[in-house]
């Protein structure tokens, strides 16, 4: 009976030491972070990037009006290419599709345009606006391992689901909680996350429903004002909190995972981070204000 | 002991056991109250005021104060905040969607003196003055108002309840339009003139008059939108007799493009378009578009308005032990531009240097060194700036800057000096 007792005891004491490191089990170091085309010269207040998870990484530097595409291998980041597209003058989100080709961003049109791998514009993404609304205003984009489009429509208070022709596959209402909604993102299981500035917390919907509901609650003591939203293949979320200079983790369950970096102009602190993409090992973060990307291996 | 002398002792104990019983502590008569009243002489002539606290009347002290010790001031049985909730738990209703801050505060004594008083209710002053003692800005406007709106200047509480209100915001007792009803008849011929015809009986009448008073004949918040001014309503609704005489002609910011071409075309020119601008609802967001009393005809006063999207920042500007002049006064758009901008963070300039110049000249401040190609130390893509030593809204050290200058500001960048 004592043992009995004394192993009931080991394992609660087991639990709650689970619990605690649950709280910081994701680790992110700091890596040299990317400061230069192939030509040396500086990035400028970037805004996007994306990583297809293997080998090539592209940035929306923003503040220079350019994409740039760098091979990335396990010692070293290169830049291989630059990409100035007149359909989108000021990239600010950009993503991989399952062919190599682009998709980005563009904060004056609001409008998703469609790159070929070699960054040639192809055409932009048609979407309709909204019942009883006038347009569309796209806020965040992203891209399924099946190239169904997720388009957070910020005019039309939705998310909507295109397939790889471009065809209408659902809308996903916003919850009535939501204040602001900046960037969403979507795991393996096609579950789709969405990042609220002023509330500070995470929506989800998972696959089949109609609407977001609350993931989180209000994280108003670990965020200040998040702007981007990133999964990776492990069932994490990463979010950029432009408003505090941090990347804070949730798991895909809403469970809390740490806050990691802070404000600061050194390797490894951020300033005013923007968009972010998780892949592999490797997390990179548009370090806006820093005029960098800002790379952070991850441990689990 | 024998058997008669322990049933003795037992008889004895049973005998004494009701007096124990009744007094166990073997208090004086009075020792709920009354005797605290010989010593403490002020509270008995409190007493004789002609609104006296119900437990003071019936001397017993001892419900709110313990007699011995306490954890609390005034030898309170429970905290301030909490004791008149012990009996009088019913003054916030089920689901409230108002509560008057001193009740969230704990502060009942900011209106009701415990003990007792001149005035009903055990209230520390009669009437508005109460009310005037927190809200002094309400009062200077009433006493400046040329025509001050009669119901507010005779009581607050004909529109508003002193500790909450399940109906409305602000304490109303009702929702506005409904409230106003009361006293105005929206089938009154002269209302139906005054107001072009359109049924506005449902609709929120502050939109367009101040409930406390303002200078013009028709209470109107302070300014007022040009097309109502000169009673041009059908500019931007349909014709009153039309069953939708309120709905806009058009939705959004095309609606305000009917005048505001010009503003709106330079605002679509910029770069960055602030977010609420994009959406339907556009303008609508901070602008009030019948009147204000908000300069720009904006909701709200600009802290609080902004501060609804970017509470952080208000927040740490709350915060802050020294704050950035135009940002503590809640001049945003000093620095950034409310609408859009081709800049980052929608600020005025392109260069930070020479936002900051519109109102210090830094190179009379400092000799260290700023501007264009002179790299940040800890980044090579960072030029120095003023944001290299400052906070642009608030910050813990003197002139706002980012870090104590008795070490950490310089070191930060200087890490040899700190070898």
């Amino acid at each position: 009976m004592r043992d009995l007792r004394n192993g009931l005891v080991v394992l609660l004491a087991m639990f709650f030491f689970a619990g605690s490191v649950a709280a910081q089990d994701v680790k992110l170091r700091p890596m040299r972070p990317i400061y230069i085309d192939s030509l040396g010269a500086a990035i400028r207040a970037p805004e996007g990037v994306a990583y297809d998870g293997s080998s090539r990484l592209v940035v929306a530097d923003t503040g220079n009006r350019r994409l740039l595409v760098f091979e990335v291998s396990e010692d070293s980041i290169s830049p291989s290419a630059e990409y100035r597209v007149s359909q989108v003058p000021l990239p600010v989100r950009v993503r991989f599709d399952s062919g190599g080709g682009i998709l980005a961003l563009d904060a004056k049109s609001h409008q998703i345009a469609r790159l070929s791998s070699t960054g040639t514009f192809k055409s932009f993404v048609e979407i309709e606006p909204a019942s009883g609304r006038r347009s569309v205003a796209v806020k965040g984009f992203e891209l399924d391992a099946d190239d169904n489009l997720y388009v957070l429509d910020a005019a039309g208070a939705r998310i909507v689901v295109l397939d790889a022709a471009g065809v209408l596959q659902r809308s996903i209402a916003f919850a009535p909680e939501v204040g602001f909604l900046s960037d969403l993102t979507v795991n393996a299981a096609g579950a789709v996350f969405a990042i609220d500035s002023v509330e500070r917390r995470v929506f989800v919907a998972r696959k089949g429903d109609e609407a977001l509901s609350p993931l989180t609650d209000v994280m108003d003591e670990d965020m200040a004002f998040p702007t981007a939203i990133a999964a990776d293949g492990s069932g994490y979320l990463y979010i950029s909190d432009r408003g505090g200079s941090g990347i804070v983790v949730v798991g895909d369950n809403g469970s809390f995972h740490g806050r990691h970096s802070g404000r600061g102009r050194s390797q490894g602190f951020l300033w005013y981070p923007s968009g972010l993409a998780a892949g592999g090992d490797y997390l990179f973060v548009a370090d806006r204000g820093n005029n960098r990307v800002q790379v952070f291996s991850i441990s689990r | 002991m024998s058997l008669f002398n322990k049933l003795a002792v037992l008889v004895a104990l049973g005998l004494a056991a009701p007096a124990f019983a009744d007094n166990p502590y073997r208090l004086k008569p009075g020792a709920g109250g009354e005797l605290c009243l010989e010593c403490h002489l002020t509270i008995q002539e409190t007493m004789e005021l002609p609104h006296v606290h119900t437990p003071v009347k019936e001397g017993d002290c001892s419900d709110c104060h313990n007699p011995h010790t306490s954890a609390h001031g005034q030898l309170l049985a429970v905290e301030e905040g909490e004791i008149c909730g012990m009996c009088h738990d019913d003054i916030v209703p089920d689901e409230p969607r108002s509560v008057h801050a001193a009740i969230i505060e704990g502060n009942c004594n900011s209106c009701h003196d415990p003990h007792a008083s001149q005035h009903a209710n055990g209230l520390t002053e009669a009437g508005n003055q109460l009310c005037f003692s927190c809200h002094d800005a309400m009062a200077t406007k009433l006493g400046n108002a040329r025509f001050p709106h009669a119901p507010a200047a005779d009581d607050c509480l004909t529109c508003h309840d002193p500790h909450a209100s399940t109906e409305a915001e602000f304490l109303l007792t009702q929702e506005t339009s409904a409230l106003c009803a009361d006293c105005h008849d929206a089938s009154n011929a002269t209302f139906v003139e005054r107001h072009m015809g359109y049924p506005v009986a449902e609709s929120r009448c502050t939109s367009c008059h101040d409930p406390h008073g303002g200078d013009t004949s028709g209470i109107f918040l302070a300014n007022v939108h040009a097309p109502l001014t000169r009673k041009m309503c059908n500019q931007c609704h349909g014709d009153p007799s039309s069953p939708d005489a309120l709905t806009t002609k058009k939705v959004g910011q095309e609606l305000c493009r009917g005048c505001h071409s010009k503003e709106l075309n330079e605002i679509q020119a910029r770069s960055r378009v602030h977010w609420p601008v994009v959406d339907d609802t556009s303008c609508l967001h901070c602008h009030n578009p019948h009147a204000s009393n908000e300069s720009g005809l904006l909701t709200a006063p600009t802290t609080a308005m902004c501060g609804s999207c970017h509470e952080n920042s208000v927040k740490m500007l709350d915060a802050a032990a020294f704050k950035h002049a135009p940002a503590a006064e809640g001049n945003c758009s000093v620095c950034h531009d409310p609408h859009a901008s081709d800049n980052l963070l929608l600020m005025q300039s392109a260069r930070i240097e020479d936002l900051c110049s519109n109102c210090h000249d830094w190179s009379s401040h400092t000799s260290h060194p700023i501007g264009e190609g002179l790299t940040d130390q800890r980044n090579m893509n960072v030029t120095m700036d003023c944001m290299s030593c400052h906070e642009a809204h608030g910050s813990s050290f003197r002139a706002v800057l980012a870090k104590d200058p008795r070490g950490d500001l310089c070191v930060d960048c200087h890490q040899r000096i700190a070898k």
